[in-house]
């Protein structure tokens, strides 16, 4: 067998399965430490502003009943069905279970840990990302090969078909907002079609160019 | 000051390199464990492996996202399922226009990731005043009802017809299981996704299939936990 370079190897190294695991780890070490920097600073937590307002309203008054049920519910759930798809969701499982869910268990159980400083919180984050990586890995290679193969090329070629409706919608979405908007998305979208570029493309700057001028 | 620009990077960089290696993967899922989001698969096949609509894509979100870390120091979910993807996905494109090389690749993908995550991660948390408001208000009343459609219906629509299109037995799983995720989580994409799973592996094995059994017996605890943390029981009072 021929010597592979370095980079060859790495490529296989990333297409790995288990490699999946050290992802994890670091996607959840970087979301869950930027949580520690919103409680310290009060910036920089990765989820929308009334999923942060769930935190914050544990931090004023001691309860994360909220936070705590609504993320950790969405975590286990997300913890499922990721191996059995193959899709782990991101927003459910790490934004939202990693970042507001679990510092919200560890604070209400007063665990201050975590929180101390950055690289404590990175720490944390990063078991707490090994486990679910782990735990994803661990159902996946349960559930054997072949099970889920049948179903793929359903699964992608509608995956795929989505993509088709983004730039209507973007055009019709500008055109409800606004008409600066909506002329803006449809100029943008004809030349950028008949360009042979992509039409989500034109669309979007197209609004935020012409809304720019004269909104 | 210093601090809060050290940590981002290391956050930046980290999170955006680990989650667009995970993008990558998804063009290879199921074979390979990936993460990220159906509406990110969407999204990115949306673009098709133009640098421009992925780069203006991230820029519309960037924006919100900048109002969002302005008015409360949420970054927001954007900057990791679309901005961070996106714009590593146009930084590789504009090199190299085959997507197979670039975009599917994750070593080419987290070392854009965690370049462009660390520096998105840093403006936003130090410097997203900057953002005219009006491009964000722009960005935030365009894009956030387009892609919340693409989202919920039209997502559920197409994979329900999918399912429906590939014979009686997939049809009928991803009808019942379609439905009964869109009463318990709100969208019928994961329920239609399990069904497809469902209804080809029974259609190759059959039900006697040990394994077809077990993920049946699966997907019903998932879907019991599912609507009992998101409180779907108490709705029948």
């Amino acid at each position: 067998m021929e010597k592979k370079t370095f980079t060859e190897k790495f490529d296989a190294f990333m297409m790995k399965d288990s490699t999946f695991i050290l992802l994890v780890m670091g996607a959840a070490a970087a979301i869950f430490s930027g949580t520690y920097l919103f409680i310290k600073f009060g910036t920089g937590a990765f989820n929308e502003i009334s999923i942060v307002a769930m935190l914050t309203d544990g931090m004023g008054s001691g309860d994360y009943a909220a936070a705590a049920g609504f993320a950790t519910g969405f975590l286990i759930a997300r913890i499922l069905e990721g191996p059995l798809v193959g899709l782990m969701d991101i927003g459910g499982s790490l934004m939202t279970g990693v970042g507001i869910g679990i510092p919200a268990v560890f604070l209400s159980m007063g665990w201050k840990f975590p929180f101390s400083n950055f690289f404590s919180a990175l720490l944390v984050g990063a078991i707490i990302g090994i486990t679910i990586g782990g735990i994803i890995i661990i159902i996946r290679k349960i559930v054997p090969d072949g099970m889920a193969v049948g179903g793929t090329g359903i699964m992608m070629g509608a995956g795929n078909a989505v993509g088709r409706y983004l730039a209507p919608l973007i055009i019709i979405a500008a055109a409800q907002y606004n008409v600066y908007t909506g002329i803006g998305a449809l100029i943008g979208a004809a030349f950028f079609y008949k360009w042979e570029k992509e039409m989500t493309g034109g669309a979007i700057l197209g609004a935020m160019i012409l809304g720019a001028i004269f909104l | 000051m210093l601090e809060i620009i050290i940590c981002s990077m290391v956050i930046g960089a980290l999170g955006g390199g680990c989650i667009a290696a995970g993008a990558a993967r998804m063009f290879h899922a199921p074979k390979v464990q990936a993460m990220g989001a159906f509406r990110t698969l969407g999204e990115m096949n949306a673009c098709s492996g133009d640098p421009i609509a992925h780069f203006s894509f991230g820029l519309g979100f960037f924006f919100s996202a900048a109002a969002s870390a302005v008015a409360a120091g949420a970054l927001t979910g954007e900057v990791l399922h679309r901005i961070v993807p996106n714009w590593s996905a146009a930084s590789l494109l504009v090199k190299n226009k085959n997507v197979e090389e670039t975009v599917w690749n994750p070593r080419k993908m987290m070392m854009a990731g965690s370049v462009i995550g660390a520096v998105v991660v840093v403006f936003l948390n130090t410097m997203a005043q900057l953002i005219p408001e009006k491009l964000s208000l722009i960005a935030q009343n365009v894009l956030t009802p387009a892609t919340g459609w693409l989202i919920n219906p039209v997502m559920p629509a197409i994979f329900w017809l999918a399912a429906i299109d590939a014979g009686k037995v997939v049809g009928l799983w991803g009808t019942v299981l379609g439905g009964i995720s869109a009463l318990v989580s709100g969208n019928a994409v994961p329920g239609i996704v399990l069904g497809i799973l469902i209804g080809k592996s029974a259609e190759e094995n059959g039900y006697k299939n040990k394994m077809v059994q077990i993920l049946i017996a699966i997907v019903i605890v998932m879907f019991i936990a599912i609507a009992y943390f998101r409180g779907f029981f108490g709705k029948f009072v």
